[in-house]
């Protein structure tokens, strides 16, 4: 009933879906091989964790390197606070945690993966195995630790 | 079984892992589409408004207009959902405080995610089941009150400010309160809801829940955008923008879908790392500011509606202070549009969950619908760039949509001087809500 003037519309409507298309197409291979893209930010960090040998997990089939990420609490503050971590997906973060009290943190992948630290030094090993940007939050104080952009 | 399972994960809302955000070319070519339809719209389309709800739509097959309108197929739609209701609400009631208890699934994810898409397909989909309208119904028919009638008339300057009060009651609950996935505060907001509605509804009849009821206003504003219209009580096919333009301006309208679209679009925000960052390094809670932030934005979208709507010539007939609600129709596509882009897979993936834990309401590893075993799809997480696409495409064409509708609008009411030039304001200002729309999606 509205054709005549919606037909006016349909060739500015296919140029634009063509354009949306073509954009898509030109982002397919920058996430289609998300380790090239992701090895600066983890080289960084991976220099760090080389110091520390973390070989007594059995099941770890790491892919890219492993990133190593600082994390303190003292009291009821985190820092980092709220950051965002970029991740390749089967890439394994180690949380080097330094507390001053007992607690614990939950990651919000799907499924959910806990950690349980004590006061003191300890280090934490997450692996996110779906792309998605999962958080890292603490419970008692609620708050956000980190947010992983896992591609 | 063990509370750890989901008695702990309080602050989080449901769901697990979050869409990555679009890449920015996305994002750009998204708002450089909006940009240019914008105004091509206002360059070629029609300068006769082509809308009018009295002539416009086919009549459907007669069959079906029977079978839709048959006493047998309107009790069975009530019979099911009142069914569903009382299932998910034993679950509510007698299960545990746990996230796998489905009510909380089917609260946030199927009721208020799937009525978008349920609306879309069949229409008025929230009224054909809601249990508040069977519930009245009944209560009407036993104490002997003629059908749908009510004490008094429902004063028509209330419009949808009722409704409007209750969707923000939802989005708060949702996204601002902490306990938004413990199962006393979400069930005491529902026996609250459905307090209210059969109140409401014994006193001023079922309009009032046509006008009061969050979901059923929400529910029929998308309907709107569907095929299925109604004229003289014939069942007819409309096209989507055609059916839009029947939409009835009441006041409230532009608070409505100010909450509507300042919600979701909160809902990105309160994610993205310098909202966190902020609210995190206060020392008090973050209830207030994100009270505050969920009331900037839908009050935002409803002043930004409001000023750009009035801001143009009018004709003796339209007052000036009716203009906001008579364009509000415009900005529900364009909801629609950023609501498929926000929960996409939170509705695919999250809804499938909830299937599977509908099986088991009690949280005794119960099998009653026999979907406990199935195995959760991730197909639309595995493919992030397939996801992007579709969610600016849904953006784009939801602008389109808003921006024609808004165009037959203002040929219709305004001065013919001004009918080019009073457009403007508002098209600036829906591509403003659709490039921030996509801002959000590409930075939070």
């Amino acid at each position: 009933m509205s054709g005549r003037g919606l037909a006016r519309l349909v060739p500015l409507v296919l140029v634009l879906a063509g354009s949306l298309s073509a954009c898509g197409e030109d982002a397919d291979p920058s996430t289609g091989s998300p380790a090239a893209s992701e090895s600066p930010s983890s080289s960084t960090s991976s220099s760090t964790s080389s110091s520390t040998p973390e070989d007594e997990s059995g099941g770890d089939d790491t892919e890219g390197d492993t990133v190593t990420l600082e994390v303190t609490r003292e009291g009821d503050t985190f820092t980092p606070n709220g950051e965002r971590v970029e991740l390749a997906v089967g890439q394994t973060l180690v949380l080097r945690l330094t507390a001053d009290e007992a607690g614990g943190l939950h990651v919000h992948s799907t499924p959910e993966q806990d950690l349980v630290y004590e006061a003191g030094t300890s280090e934490h090993e997450i692996t996110v195995d779906r792309p998605g940007v999962v958080e890292v939050e603490s419970h008692d104080p609620d708050s956000i630790v980190l947010q992983l952009e896992v591609r | 079984m063990s509370p750890g399972a989901g008695g702990a994960i309080s602050a989080h809302g449901l769901g697990g892992a979050k869409d990555l955000p679009i890449p920015s070319e996305l994002a750009i070519a998204g708002a450089v589409a909006a940009l240019v339809v914008s105004f091509t719209v206002l360059a070629v389309a029609w300068r006769e408004p082509r809308y009018d709800a009295a002539t416009s739509g086919r009549p459907a097959p007669a069959w079906l207009d029977r079978l839709v309108s048959s006493q047998a197929s309107t009790v069975a739609a009530r019979v099911l959902g009142m069914a569903f209701f009382l299932y998910v609400g034993a679950a509510a009631v007698f299960g545990k405080d746990s996230l796998i208890n489905p009510f909380l699934g089917t609260f946030y994810v199927l009721l208020w995610v799937g009525l978008v898409p349920a609306s879309l397909v069949f229409g008025e989909f929230f009224k054909a089941v809601s249990p508040a309208r069977t519930i009245a119904m009944l209560f009407a028919r036993i104490s002997g009150v003629p059908g749908g009638q009510g004490l008094y008339a429902y004063p028509a300057r209330l419009g949808y400010w009722p409704a409007a009060a209750g969707l923000f009651a939802f989005v708060w609950l949702e996204l601002v309160y902490p306990g938004s996935t413990d199962l006393g505060p979400v069930r005491l907001w529902v026996a609250a809801y459905l307090g209210i509605m059969l109140i409401g509804s014994a006193v001023w009849g079922t309009t009032f829940l046509a006008r009061a009821d969050p979901f059923e206003v929400y529910s029929s504003l998308v309907a709107k955008l569907s095929v299925w219209g109604r004229r003289d009580g014939v069942l007819v096919i409309r096209s989507p923008l055609a059916n839009l333009d029947t939409l009835v301006a009441r006041p409230g309208l532009v608070a409505v879908v100010g909450i509507l679209l300042g919600s979701t679009a909160f809902d990105s925000f309160r994610e993205s790392t310098p909202w966190l960052q902020l609210v995190q390094s206060m020392s008090a809670s973050r209830v207030l500011p994100d009270t505050l932030a969920l009331v900037c934005f839908s009050a935002g979208v409803a002043l930004v509606l409001t000023l750009a709507t009035m801001a143009t010539g009018v004709t003796s007939e339209t007052p000036r202070r009716a203009l906001p609600d008579l364009f509000a129709h415009s900005v529900v596509p364009i909801i629609v549009g950023y609501i498929v882009a926000h929960y996409l897979t939170y509705f695919f993936e999250y809804g499938q969950q909830t299937l599977i834990q509908l099986s088991d309401p009690f949280s005794r590893g119960d099998d009653y619908l026999g979907t406990a075993d199935l195995q959760i799809n991730y197909w639309l997480s595995m493919h992030p760039t397939f996801l992007a696409v579709t969610k600016v495409v849904a953006v784009a064409l939801g602008h389109v949509v808003g921006v024609v509708a808004a165009h037959d609008r203002a040929i219709k009411l305004l001065p013919r001087r001004h009918q080019l030039t009073g457009q403007l304001p508002l098209l600036v200002a829906m591509v403003g809500f659709t490039v921030g729309g996509l801002y959000l999606l590409f930075a939070a």
